[in-house]
Formats: C-alpha cells, structure tokens, sequence
C-alpha cells in the first residue's frame, strides 16, 4: 500500500485536449526500486499519463502524491492549474524524464548538459557537480565525450548522455518517454543496456515504450493502456504472456 | 590638416552623442522588444491585442512624426499632468522633458516594434523540446529563460537584431529636430555658416561608418557566442 515512502502515487487521473478524452481515470503506484513499463497503441494515451506525472501536462482531475506529498491543485473557471508553480518546480526537479527526442540543451556540451539542473536548480556546488557528472558520464559510457556538443553525438550517445543528465539530479523516479523509438535499430540495444543496469540497481523506472523484451526482462509491472484506460495490468510474464484482454493478445500479436 | 572652422571639438561632442544615444536606444529597443514579443506569444488574449496594436501603429507611422508626436505631445502630457496637480496641491511644478530623454524612448519605442518581430520569429525557431526538458527539470520561468530559451533564440535572432540596430542608428540623426546636437546638427549648422558642406558632411558620414564597423566586430563575436554547439555539428 501507498505510504508516505512510497516515490510515487497516481491516483484515478483524468485529462481531455479540448473535447477529446485521453485519459480516463488512470493510476499507478510505483514503490522503492519498481520498474513499470506502460503500453499501449499509439493515442492510447500512455506518453499523457507520463507527461501528467510530472506536470508537463496538467491532468483535469486525479491526485499525484510525491514521496508523501500532494500536488496542490486550483480550479479555474474551466481549467485546473498547479496552485503553486514553486512546488511544481521541486516536485519536477525529483522526477527526472528522458525524452524521445533527446532534448539535450543544444547550446551546452554534454557535461554542462549533466550539470546544468543541479548546478541552476539544486544549488549544488559547480565544482562538486562536475565531478560527479563526469562519473556519470562514465557509467553510460560518454567520459570521452563530456565536452561534445549534442549535434557532434549519434542519437545513441544523445540519449544515453540524456540518461547522465536524469541521474545527475538523483532523481526519486525516472520518467522515460519512448526512449529508443527515435533511434536506428543498432542503437538501441546501448540505451536499453544502461537502462537495464539501471533497473538492476533498484532504480524507480516508470518506462513508455515498444520494447516487448524489454518490457518482459526488466519490468515489475506492466500496464496496458487502452484509450485512456489501464486494460490489464501485472507481472510481465502473466500479462505479456497469458493475456486476458483480447484487445491486449491482439496488440502483441503481430510480434509471435 | 583640415581646418574644421572651429567646429570640431563640437563635431567630437556630436559624434559622442550619437554614440550614447544609439547605445541607450539600443537598450531601451531590445528591452521592449523582448517584453513585447513574449506578450505576442502569451496566452493571454490582453497582452496579445495590446502588443498588436502597439507593433502595428509603431510600425505603420513615419519614424519623424513618431518623433514629434512623442516629443510635443509628450511634453504637453506632462503640463497637463502638473498643471492639474499644482492646482490641487497648491505647488508649483514644471517638467522640461529632457530632449536626450525623448529621443531615446522615441527610438527605443519605435525600434522596439521591429525587434519584438525579430525576437518573435525566433521563439518560434527554438525547438520546442528545449523548454519542455528545461521545465521538466524544475527550471522556473525565469531561469528557463535565462539559461535556455534566451541563449538558443539568439542564434536565430542576432541577424535581425544587427539590421534593426543599423537603421536605428541612421536613425538618431532624426533627434536634430527636436534640439540635441547630434553630429549631423554640429555639421549642419556648420555647414551653414560656413558653406562648405563637404568638409563636415563627409566626416560626419565617416563617423557612422566607424561606429557601424565597430559593431560589425561586436556582432562578430556575438554570433560566435551564440553558434556554440551549433557550427560544430559533425
């Protein structure tokens, strides 16, 4: 059960771009170490779900509960907004999210990319910062890339020093939104490695993707989502494997 | 050597000024540009109209009477606005606008509407990726901007910058009219007095080319600065 240790509760969440509903009462709770992948078809709103975690996108209704804490909501006349955009800002700063595109700061070379938030954001000491930045940069295998820019980097080493960029704020959870599906296959497999190194480690993970295997190896949990609705959840080798929902069996078809 | 009648110390000093003022007017223009710009793209339905109506009259009305419009009216503004408070308090307040003042905030007022433009055509150019990761970082709006928006829109927004800024400092040479003794006021009085236009006007046209190349070393430097991460790709 949800305590207040737990790093991350999401709870009935809901949330509609103009008229269209994408998601529709979702929630998840990720313990100490968890590693839940969501799936689903494209536009089954499962990058929403993540974006709303850390308030990329403000969900309409639902809670988000942060190592204990709630995040403050204020209605407006038809939107809801973040009471305070102060408490957003730390709750963010604890949740680390590696996106599909990379998004590594263009102008910085990739360690001032890893130290750039806990440097600006957390207040942390540049020199200290950098120091453990470069070990960082280390573990995925970037050391001699630290003072590259990201358009001198593959997309692989985009992504895994995106990856450096997560840690570098000891995140409580990682946010990974598609992180391989904008890759060449032969790329792939280095970010999938550092991500299951990561996973061995008791890291938080709530994870968006397409990779099956992955899913399966790595995940606690897996939750499929179907138009904006958790169609079957639990252990990877129950529901990827003995799959109750025909609408889930027929989204994993193609791949026996 | 030329023998500058007895004008030249006044033609420095003239020089000098254009200097300042180009300088100050830059500032000033850059400042409300960028506050401009961010009104034209914020939500806001307000700030949007406000900062379209002030673009499209700025940019739709000649530098000159923008100029006087600012200056006369301006002043006669001020009356009003004493003469009513002196006569509810009894004082005796009089306001001279300051002409320096006026050629300033009518340049940076006028030349704010073109760089608001610029710097909106390169919001716009910022891939929309770097803020999100800013914000999902915890960066707050202002750090956001400070540290990632401002730094990558630069890139995008120097050329612009660079065209608007020359024209604004052709443009200093309209504050003779109103009263402050710019370099071409220095030469053309000179001129006058004197009848040799040449001798002041071509120095005069040398000064701004100096102060135009000058810039160009600048703008150099900036545009390096600011190609960080970008002229490396591989």
């Amino acid at each position: 059960m949800a305590d207040s240790e737990t790093p991350l509760v999401v709870r009935d969440l809901h949330k509609s771009f103009k008229d269209v509903s994408v998601l529709n009462g979702v929630s998840l709770e990720a313990h100490e170490g968890d590693v839940i992948t969501l799936i689903g078809a494209s536009g089954s709103g499962k990058s929403t779900f993540l974006r709303c975690m850390n308030l990329l996108e403000v969900p309409d209704a639902g809670e988000l509960i942060v190592h204990g804490e709630h995040v403050a909501f204020k209605q407006n006349k038809k939107t809801r907004e973040p009471a305070s955009w102060k408490q957003v800002e730390r709750i963010r700063s604890r949740l680390a999210m590696v996106f599909q595109g990379f998004n590594l700061w263009a102008h910085m070379s990739l360690i001032g990319n890893v130290i750039e938030a806990p440097v600006h954001v957390l207040g942390v000491p540049k020199k200290q910062a950098r120091e453990r930045g470069m070990a960082l940069l280390e573990r995925v295998g970037l050391a001699d890339r630290a003072d590259y820019f990201p358009a001198q980097l593959s997309g692989g080493q985009q992504q895994r020093g995106a990856i450096a960029r997560a840690l570098a704020v000891d995140p409580e959870v990682m946010l990974f939104d598609e992180p391989t599906s904008a890759l060449d296959p032969e790329l792939v497999g280095d970010v999938l490695a550092v991500m299951r190194e990561l996973a061995d480690e008791g890291r938080t993970m709530v994870v968006v993707t397409h990779e099956m295997d992955f899913a399966r190896d790595v995940s606690s949990q897996v939750i499929y989502l179907h138009e904006g609705r958790v169609e079957e959840t639990g252990a990877p080798a129950e529901v990827l494997s003995r799959p109750d929902s025909p609408r889930l069996r027929q989204f994993l078809a193609p791949r026996f | 050597m030329l023998d500058f009648q007895g004008y030249g110390p006044r033609l420095l000093e003239g020089a000098w000024l254009t200097a300042e003022l180009a300088l100050a007017s830059l500032a000033a223009a850059l400042v409300i540009g960028l506050v401009v710009a961010s009104a034209k793209s914020s939500r806001s339905l307000v700030a949007k109209s406000v900062a379209t109506f002030y673009t499209t009259i700025i940019r739709g009305v000649p530098d000159l009477v923008m100029m006087m419009l600012l200056f006369y009216g301006g002043q006669i503004g001020i009356n009003m606005a004493t003469d009513a408070l002196n006569a509810h308090l009894g004082t005796d307040w009089f306001i001279n606008v300051n002409a320096f003042a006026a050629g300033v905030v009518t340049l940076g007022v006028i030349y704010g509407a073109y760089m608001s433009e610029t710097f909106r055509g390169a919001f716009l150019a910022v891939d929309a990726g770097q803020m999100e990761a800013a914000r999902a970082y915890g960066m707050s709006g202002w750090l956001a901007f400070r540290r990632i928006r401002f730094p990558l829109m630069m890139r995008h927004a120097l050329p612009g910058i660079n065209n608007n800024w020359l024209v604004l400092l052709k443009s200093t040479a309209l504050v003779s009219i109103i009263g402050l003794s710019d370099m071409v006021y220095v030469a053309d009085q000179a001129t006058k007095a004197t009848h040799q236009p040449f001798l002041f006007m071509v120095p005069v046209g040398l000064g701004y080319l100096a102060i135009t190349a000058v810039s160009e070393l600048v703008v150099l430097g900036l545009k390096r600065r600011f190609d960080t991460g970008f002229s490396q790709a591989t």
